[in-house]
């Protein structure tokens, strides 16, 4: 079974790929950079940052480029002034939800979600902040787990789950409330399927998981996933 | 009983007021020096990481950030129970010299000087450093020079002149200083040097003309506590706490610094946001003592610095046993540690182990408890910290250097106005005279409570019945 | 000095650390050429004791964090043309929001530090400005026009803002400023 082209406008320009492609990847594949916050290459596609929405022509609606499958035909908007609103707005949302102080936090100048804001130009949030105090795990040995600035991306649950195949890291409770836990929400040091790898923390784009008195920008690593993905399927 | 109101305190780096209270004669019964801001960092750091306490609690001050980090980061040094490697420490150092030359000539040039320079009753409205460029330009831009000088010590060790919290971590520091960076503030060392020897020379000169400040600028008895070398010499990072008395005997000395509150006590007063720290052997509120460039001199036998030494001894003629006791001395004092804190960043910029690259440990924690203390620009800085087995915060007390003076301060503003003040005739250059010898305190009330909020200077008469007989608004130009 | 000519700006300092008026005084010599295009009519750094009429521009340092603060904030807002947000604890309530999870948050501050850590007449003040039940950016209480975020914004980035709208150029962040 081959699998067919589909092509499509990106921007007003020609593309053709796979069948099955997201508008993400399609456009990427293109030199065209969508804004992301929860995507990542190697990861299954979540659709939960709402920053890569695109505009398609003919649907008052807008889609997340990371989740879209592409069609025969679409003509795909990636920046306009209303996205760039949009994407703002979306970024202001996140910074309002739990406590995010850039000054005081671990991730300062190494954190995806505060380089967005400042790209996208957000300079104040315009709704009222959260301002959680949810107590932080430090119980393992060196990873620590920081609720309150958790931007609810699911990066570490989908690593952990796909990548990892243990599945220690899940969700409980729903909407903005969400809060990640390991296991049957136990401290990180009773986790029984935790293998310690650290590829949690490779990954939060944030301060929220990360390996203690260790160099944010020693620990992350964007590209893990697709990496272990390349080792793990050579014939 | 009457009232006079100065509020806000202008030229500081704070905001308060003052309250002089006047008998029925109009004679001022006594002044009281009230803050008016709080922010809380003892209470709402509990819970975090104690690691990101040298970040949070820098934002205390942005006068003074390094000072608090260095408190902030000896107190997890403590916690994490490692040795710091020798280079971190000449780094945090040099560091800290710099903070202290920068903060020093900020009080000096650009807060105090239009006072000196431009005269007590000059207009408010030029009163202050842009009057000064206008009609001082060359003292002006040497004021920003040597504060430049200062930042940028910060800038080129820690990566940002102001809350450069990411290099300071428990255990040493983030990286290594790099041969280029110490060459470009070798390079500029002969300048700040210059700058601040001309500045003792011209203070000095000035000095001989106002005797009357002298005399009237809080000169009273008290204590002197300041940080000393194991051999009694001028300290600013480390060493133990030595308190002495106005006749230059020594109450206590080699206080290991963990052990602070056996000798310091906190007060409170309704009328103010800030506490009032006392010497627990003489009680409150007799245990009044005074920290900060005038008292750390007091303290201190010498300095190992050759200028700074010399200038010392001329200092400590000013008074009788070595002990220096009005107010306004600390001007004086504030030049003679920035010579100091100059010479120091030669000598330490010109050490071989700054430039090595090992200036880290890997920590974890292993005390839940530390206590971490430096001597800001302001005096003795303070920070207490209790943590949990992971690291958690459980308990954080802050002593900060303004605090220390709070009763010096009381006393200082009632002598003031005891000679100035007169209810009949209100006139600037007598509120200012007030204003002034908070100034020459230097208080950072931005680190002690975090002290802002900003009324017009109103002037209250009130009858001993509580009623208003008077009101008046100073008109602001 | 004549002033006729000259931008007339105000800094006014909240409930922060003072951070951001070091960054403005740490443009260094750039202050002697703004001397000759500013007069700076009100500032902490200066005695005028009452925030003066038609006001071009006013930098605003801190959060809201008690009456008084909020009174003078909602005063300069009346008397000024264009009001900035300089800093985040101005822009997003920083640090001194960061009580503002606590429930109680001024009562529980004032009694660790006042009550719980005190050893001579413990108490909490009460001749002082009442503390609001939490620490709020400028923009939640007034109308701010410009943001200028940062924990301090860099001296230059104060600077640009500064001549940028004394030229009257307009003001655009993206890929300028960021938090912390």
């Amino acid at each position: 079974m081959t699998v067919g082209t589909v092509k499509l406008k990106i921007d007003n320009v020609e593309v053709a790929v796979p069948e099955g492609t997201t508008i993400l990847e399609a456009a990427k594949s293109n030199g065209i950079d969508i804004p992301t916050l929860c995507n990542l290459e190697g990861l299954s596609g979540y659709g939960g940052c709402r920053l890569c929405m695109v505009e398609i022509h003919g649907s008052p609606k807008l889609f997340a480029a990371c989740v879209t499958p592409v069609g025969m035909g679409m003509e795909v908007i990636t920046q306009s002034d209303k996205l760039r609103e949009y994407r703002k707005m979306a970024i202001q949302f996140i910074l309002s939800e739990r406590t995010h102080i850039c000054a005081v936090c671990v991730a300062n100048n190494a954190c995806e979600l505060q380089k967005l804001a400042n790209d996208l130009g957000v300079d104040h949030v315009m709704f009222e902040r959260e301002w959680t105090r949810l107590p932080v795990d430090s119980t393992h040995d060196f990873l620590v787990l920081d609720r309150n600035r958790c931007i609810l991306c699911t990066r570490c649950l989908r690593v952990c789950d796909e990548i990892e195949g243990v599945h220690t890291l899940d969700l409980k409770m729903r909407g903005k409330d969400a809060q990640v836990i390991i296991d049957l929400d136990e401290d990180w040091a009773n986790s029984s399927s935790c293998t310690s790898c650290r590829k949690c923390a490779k990954v939060c784009p944030v301060g929220a998981i990360y390996v203690e008195s260790v160099a944010l920008e020693e620990t992350k690593d964007k590209g893990i996933a697709e990496f272990v993905l390349s080792r793990r399927n050579r014939k | 009983m009457k009232e006079i109101v100065i509020n806000p305190i202008t030229r500081i780096e704070g905001h308060a007021k003052v309250v002089i209270h006047l008998n029925d004669d109009a004679s001022v019964r006594d002044a009281r020096f009230q803050v008016t801001d709080f922010r809380g960092f003892e209470k709402f750091c509990e819970g975090r990481p104690y690691y990101e306490m040298p970040s949070i609690t820098s934002r205390s001050c942005g006068i003074c950030p390094v000072s608090h980090l260095l408190a902030s980061v000896k107190a997890c040094d403590q916690i994490v129970a490692v040795n710091v490697p020798t280079t971190a420490v000449l780094l945090r150092r040099l560091m800290h010299m710099g903070q202290i030359i920068q903060s020093h000539a900020l009080n000096f040039f650009h807060l105090s000087a239009p006072d000196f320079l431009l005269g007590m009753d000059a207009d408010p409205a030029t009163r202050n450093i842009f009057g000064l460029i206008a009609k001082e330009p060359e003292i002006a831009r040497q004021g920003i020079r040597l504060r430049k000088f200062g930042q940028e010590i910060i800038e080129n060790v820690a990566g940002k002149k102001i809350h450069s919290s990411e290099w300071v971590v428990p255990g040493g520091a983030k990286w290594p200083l790099t041969k280029q960076r110490a060459d470009y503030l070798l390079s500029n060392l002969p300048e700040a040097l210059t700058i601040t020897l001309k500045t003792i020379a011209m203070f000095k000169e000035w000095l001989s003309s106002c005797t009357e400040e002298v005399e009237t600028y809080g000169d009273f008895p008290s204590l002197y506590m300041g940080l000393v070398t194991a051999d009694g010499g001028l300290e600013l990072y480390d060493g133990n706490l030595r308190i002495v008395d106005n006749d230059g005997k020594t109450a206590v000395d080699h206080v290991n610094p963990d052990k602070y509150y056996d000798d310091i006590g906190e007060a409170v007063e309704p009328y103010s946001y800030m506490k009032f720290p006392y010497y627990k052997p003489l009680g409150y509120p007799d245990g009044m003592y005074r920290v900060g460039p005038l008292a750390r001199l007091n303290v201190c036998s010498h300095c190992d610095t050759p200028l700074a030494d010399q200038e010392l001894k001329e200092f400590k003629k000013l008074g009788k046993n070595g002990i220096v006791q009005s107010t306004f001395h600390y001007h004086y004092a504030r030049l003679i540690e920035a010579l100091f804190c100059v010479e120091k960043t030669k000598e330490l910029l010109s050490d071989p182990e700054i430039l090595s690259e090992r200036v880290c440990r890997r920590v974890y924690v292993n005390n839940y408890e530390g206590v971490g203390i430096a001597e800001a620009p302001r005096g003795t800085l303070i920070h207490h910290y209790k943590v949990d087995p992971q690291g958690m915060i459980q308990k954080v007390n802050m002593i900060i250097a303004t605090e220390h003076n709070n009763l010096a301060y009381n006393k200082a503003v009632t002598q003031v106005a005891q000679k100035y003040v007169k209810a009949e005739s209100l006139q600037e250059g007598m509120l200012n005279r007030v204003e002034a010898v908070i100034r020459s305190f230097d208080p950072c009330l931005s680190c002690a409570t975090h002290a802002v909020g900003q009324m017009p200077l109103e002037v209250q008469l009130i009858d001993s019945h509580g009623k208003l007989l008077d009101r008046k608004i100073r008109s602001p130009l | 000095m004549t002033s006729t000519s000259k931008v007339r700006v105000a800094t006014v300092w909240l409930s922060g650390c003072s951070g951001c008026h070091m960054s403005f005084l740490d443009q260094d010599e750039a202050l002697i050429d703004l001397a000759q295009q500013i007069q700076l009519v009100y500032s902490p750094i200066m005695d005028v004791k009452v925030f003066p009429e038609n006001v071009d521009v006013t930098l605003i340092e801190g959060a809201v964090a008690n009456e008084d603060q909020e009174e003078l904030l909602k005063f300069a807002r009346e008397r000024t043309k264009i009001l900035i947000s300089l800093g985040d604890c101005a822009v997003t309530g920083n640090v001194p929001g960061l009580r503002n999870g606590i429930t109680n948050s001024a009562d529980a501050v004032l009694k660790r530090a006042f009550v719980e850590t005190a050893d001579m007449n413990p108490q909490i003040p009460t001749d002082v400005p009442t503390l609001l039940p939490k620490a709020l950016p400028l923009h939640e209480v007034v109308k701010v026009d410009f943001y200028i975020p940062g924990c301090p914004p860099p001296a230059d980035l104060i600077n640009w803002v500064i001549s940028r709208l004394m030229r009257g150029l307009p003001v655009n962040m993206e890929g300028r400023s960021k938090f912390g």
